[in-house]
């Protein structure tokens, strides 16, 4: 397949894929699962990195200029793609073998729409079954419920549904008005929209199926959280303002990062803004045990 | 459009260190002071939601390191500044001596569209302390000389001015994202699938993309 986008051109992406390993992990042995693909960067030595999940529509490159910044900056950054789960019980389980295998006890996660979803249901659930692993969340035009999203009633029948149908379910929401004079977030939509053709029938029915079946986060069962750093965009994007109204009010302590403009994938479309806020959110962990560099703290 | 957008104003704090830029910042969102001296690295912000002749607006306020060795964030925060707060000490000439250099680095690095009038507001702190050395005059003849810029002297310690200072940084700043708005509006775009984008705020949509 070519590729033909402005970002899939770019020597920043050349440079990624060049340079950053691809690593496909697969953790059942029966053999019917393909694996996570995983982005692992910076240093390894660092026992509690930020791990970003992506949207419905993502893959782990998604997250490209995040991982090539802050990994530079001396952060050990890893974006997961999960193979397709479809419950959120699930999913929980297999991220926390993902973690088990790569001999992760603690960290901090970044999650980006549906990402940020099942980042907060696995605070929950690893907080529910083991001791709390999730040390701070950074959460990117996320939600609380999945109710808000049409076709709850439909869910059950996505995996019958042929993948021409579930892509164009995803893309009717990606253009917006504000979109069309903005060309860095025409290059984020163009990238994105070429990274859903590559995805499989069965990845898009179970994304979209965890996406729409009805499931609501509860934060009075998260624990051990020490930090949530609340990001949206103050543009048009998919989910309306009724929605970041009730994320804020889950989060009441949370910071703010609010983005005047940047649509629906901001880490692409602005991504020196993202890499700022994501380096204030983490640098208060510096020097600490759950820091996610091995930077050494400028102080005094 | 029958609802105005939401507005982000993004104010920015610059100014030699322990001017007491944090200190400004921290009163006005917090209510709250500490004699404690800790120097703020790279930067950080805080965000306040107040009313602005009538109108909520949501302000990012960003207080940047005075330490040129912590200035490690990058220009990110400079990006789509909407008004530029330079702080000195009344009790430190060199502070304000620096004010020149700190708004050409402003100008510098943020780009405005308009640099001759973009938003700056100049603030003289720590009008608590006796050993005053920079006076009045002095600061208000500079402020004219740059185009007549608001000038205000505060205690973020006693809390003296800081709220009015920052009323006339919101007004301003909002004055100035206005202004860039007007370039930005282009005509509503003719859909042709017949569907409707007025349900996006409603709640109801397809997808998380």
């Amino acid at each position: 397949m070519s590729f033909s986008s402005q970002i899939f051109r770019s020597p920043e992406y050349t440079s990624f894929r060049c340079n950053v390993p691809l690593k496909q992990i697969i953790l059942d042995d029966t053999g019917t699962n393909k694996g996570w693909r995983v982005y692992d960067t910076g240093p390894r030595s660092v026992e509690t990195p930020l791990v970003f999940l992506h949207p419905v529509s993502g893959r782990a490159e998604v997250f490209f200029k995040q991982l090539l910044t802050l990994s530079s900056k001396g952060y050990r950054v890893i974006s997961a793609e999960n193979p397709p789960y479809w419950s959120v019980t699930e999913w929980c389980e297999g991220f926390m073998q993902l973690l088990d295998h790569m001999d992760i006890k603690q960290v901090h996660l970044f999650g980006a729409s549906l990402g940020g979803f099942l980042a907060q249901k696995f605070v929950e659930f690893s907080t529910i079954v083991h001791q709390p692993r999730v040390v701070s969340l950074f959460l990117c035009n996320a939600f609380t419920d999945t109710s808000i999203f049409k076709y709850k009633d439909a869910a059950v029948l996505f995996w019958i549904l042929p993948a021409i149908v579930l892509r164009k379910m995803v893309l009717s929401n990606f253009s917006s008005r504000e979109t069309f004079y903005d060309t860095r977030i025409m290059d984020s939509i163009d990238f994105m929209v070429e990274l859903i053709e590559s995805l499989s029938q069965a990845d898009l029915a179970s994304r979209l199926t965890i996406n729409c079946l009805n499931s609501r986060v509860n934060t009075s069962l998260m624990r051990g959280l020490k930090g949530v750093t609340l990001m949206d965009v103050f543009d048009d994007y998919a989910l309306g303002s009724p929605i970041k109204e009730k994320i804020y009010q889950e989060y009441p302590d949370a910071k703010l990062a609010q983005l005047k403009s940047g649509g629906n994938f901001p880490y692409l479309s602005r991504s020196d803004e993202v890499n700022l806020h994501l380096q204030i959110h983490l640098r208060k962990y510096d020097g600490t045990p759950y820091s996610a560099s091995d930077n050494i703290p400028n102080t005094e | 459009m029958a609802t105005r957008k939401k507005v982000l104003l993004k104010v920015i704090i610059l100014g030699d260190s322990s001017v007491g830029k944090t200190s400004l910042m921290n009163q006005y969102v917090n209510k709250k002071f500490t004699n404690q001296y800790k120097a703020t690295i790279g930067a950080d912000f805080l965000t306040k939601e107040v009313m602005v002749d009538d109108r909520i607006v949501t302000m990012q306020i960003w207080d940047t390191a005075g330490q040129e060795r912590f200035q490690s964030l990058g220009v990110a925060f400079y990006r789509g500044a909407d008004c530029c707060v330079l702080v000195f000490d009344v009790t430190s000439p060199g502070s304000f001596k620096s004010l020149d250099g700190w708004r050409d680095e402003f100008l510098i690095q943020a780009s405005p569209s308009d640099p001759d009038h973009f938003p700056f507001v100049v603030l003289g702190n720590k009008v608590d302390l006796d050993n005053r050395s920079v006076s009045t005059k002095r600061a208000q003849q500079w402020c004219q000389s740059k185009n007549g810029l608001p000038y205000f002297e505060t205690s973020a310690k006693e809390a003296v001015n800081v709220e009015q200072a920052f009323k006339t940084i919101a007004r301003n700043a909002l004055a100035q994202e206005s202004d860039v708005e007007l370039y930005n509006e282009f005509p509503d775009q003719i859909k042709l699938d017949g569907g409707s984008t007025d349900n996006r705020s409603s709640g109801s949509d397809n997808c998380a993309c």
